[in-house]
C-alpha cells in the first residue's frame, strides 16, 4: 500500500491567521422588518425583540435582536446581476446554495482554498456572544482561516478540517459575536 | 408548536447560579414538527436559496436525500436562542458549540436540552458549563455541543451589558 501524499501543503499553511478585508455586512443598517420575519422564522416570540415599553424597561434599555442574527446579514445588494438568474443559465441542475452566486469572489471573503478535496461539509460551529446588536446598527465582519488541520480517515483516506473564524463588530467598534464554523473538506 | 410564549418569557424568573447543581438537567424546549413550511420560512428568512432545503425533488432524486432538510444554519440560532432563554431576564449565554451529527427532516419533532457539567464563580459572577443537544423524537441526538452560560448569584452583582469576559 502506498502512502498518500500530504493535502496540507506549504501553501495552504501559508494561509492559516491570514484575514480577509473588514467589510459591511448591512445594506440599510439592522431593520425592524427583517427582525420581524427572523425571529417568527426562528419561532422565538421574546418581547425583547418587539416590544418597546418592555425593553425600554430591561437590562438592555432597547428592543435588541437574538444572540447571532447579525451573521446572516450579508445578502445580495440591490442593482446586482441576478444571482440565481446567471447560476442557472451556467447550469441548469444548479443546487441554488453556494452555487447560486455570480462566480465573483465577494468582498471579505477569505481567499479560496487550491486543493483538489473539493466536497465540504459542514463539521460545527462555534460561537461567542457578547453584545446583541440594536436596531439601526451597522454591522462589519472580518473573517480568517484560524486552523487548518490534516486528518487521515480509517480507510486511510486524507482530509482537511477548515475553521473559519468571523468577527462582528458595530459602527461603534464594539465586539458583538465570533463565530467559527469548520468544514470537512474531502 | 413552541414551548414558550411572550408572557411566559415576560415573566420568567431569573435562574440563580445558587440554583443549579452539577448533573442537573435545565428545562428543555420543545420544537414541531417541523414540516416544510417552517423549513422554507427560515429558507426566505435569511434568503438561502440551496435547494435541499425546499425543493424535494432535487433533495431526493438529484442529491439523494431523504426529504428536504432543516436547515444547519437554523440549529445554530436555535440552540443560542433556548440557551439565552433560559438566562433571562439578567444572565448571559456567553458560549455555545455544537456538531451536525444527523439530519432534521420535515416530521421531526425536536427536544433541545441542557445538563449541568461543571460551575464555578468568577468576579462575582456564576458561570455554569453545559453539555447540550438538540435531539429527535426517537432520541436521535442530532447536534452534541457544550455551552457556557453566566448567571448571577443571590443577592449577587448583575451580570454586565455588554458581557466581558473575566481576563485569565
Amino acid at each position: 500500500m502506498t502512502q498518500q501524499q500530504s493535502y496540507l501543503t506549504d501553501e495552504l499553511k501559508a494561509l492559516i491567521g491570514q484575514e480577509a478585508e473588514k467589510v459591511e455586512v448591512t445594506i440599510w443598517g439592522m431593520e425592524k422588518e427583517n427582525l420581524r420575519r427572523f425571529v417568527h422564522a426562528i419561532m422565538d416570540p421574546d418581547p425583547l425583540y418587539w416590544d418597546e415599553d418592555y425593553a425600554r424597561a430591561s437590562k438592555y434599555g432597547e428592543i435588541i435582536t437574538p444572540p447571532i442574527y447579525c451573521t446572516y446579514l450579508n445578502k445580495t445588494r440591490p442593482g446586482t446581476t441576478d444571482p440565481i438568474s446567471v447560476a442557472f443559465q451556467r447550469n441548469p441542475v444548479n443546487d441554488g446554495g453556494a452555487g447560486a452566486g455570480s462566480g465573483e469572489r465577494r468582498p471579505g471573503a477569505l481567499p479560496p482554498l487550491r486543493t483538489p478535496l473539493v466536497r465540504n461539509l459542514n463539521a460545527g460551529n462555534d460561537i461567542e456572544v457578547f453584545k446583541f446588536p440594536s436596531l439601526g446598527d451597522r454591522i462589519f465582519s472580518q473573517q480568517k482561516y484560524a486552523d487548518i488541520q490534516e486528518r487521515v480517515g480509517r480507510d486511510g483516506s486524507h482530509m482537511l478540517i477548515v475553521t473559519n473564524e468571523t468577527r462582528y463588530t458595530n459602527q461603534k467598534g464594539e465586539l458583538l459575536c465570533i463565530t467559527r464554523s469548520s468544514g470537512i473538506r474531502r | 408548536m413552541t414551548t414558550r410564549t411572550a408572557d411566559e418569557l415576560r415573566n420568567k424568573q431569573q435562574m440563580y447560579y445558587d440554583d443549579v447543581s452539577e448533573g442537573q438537567m435545565l428545562p428543555t424546549y420543545v420544537l414541531g414538527p417541523m414540516t416544510p413550511t417552517h423549513v422554507f420560512r427560515w429558507s426566505a428568512a435569511i434568503e438561502n436559496w440551496h435547494r435541499i432545503h425546499y425543493d424535494q425533488d432535487f433533495s431526493i432524486y438529484h442529491e439523494g436525500l431523504p426529504n428536504i432538510l432543516v436547515n444547519g444554519s437554523w440549529k445554530q440560532s436555535i440552540m443560542p436562542g433556548y440557551l439565552k432563554d433560559l438566562c433571562l431576564p439578567d444572565g448571559w449565554m456567553w458560549k455555545v458549540s455544537f456538531q451536525h451529527r444527523a439530519m432534521i427532516v420535515p416530521g421531526d419533532t425536536i427536544t433541545c436540552w441542557a445538563k449541568v457539567t461543571n460551575k464555578y464563580v468568577k468576579d462575582g459572577m456564576g458561570f455554569v458549563e453545559l453539555e447540550t443537544g438538540m435531539k429527535t423524537q426517537d432520541d436521535i441526538e442530532t447536534c452534541p455541543g457544550q455551552g457556557v452560560i453566566v448567571l448571577p448569584l443571590k443577592g449577587g452583582r448583575s451580570i454586565p451589558y455588554p458581557f466581558v469576559p473575566p481576563q485569565g
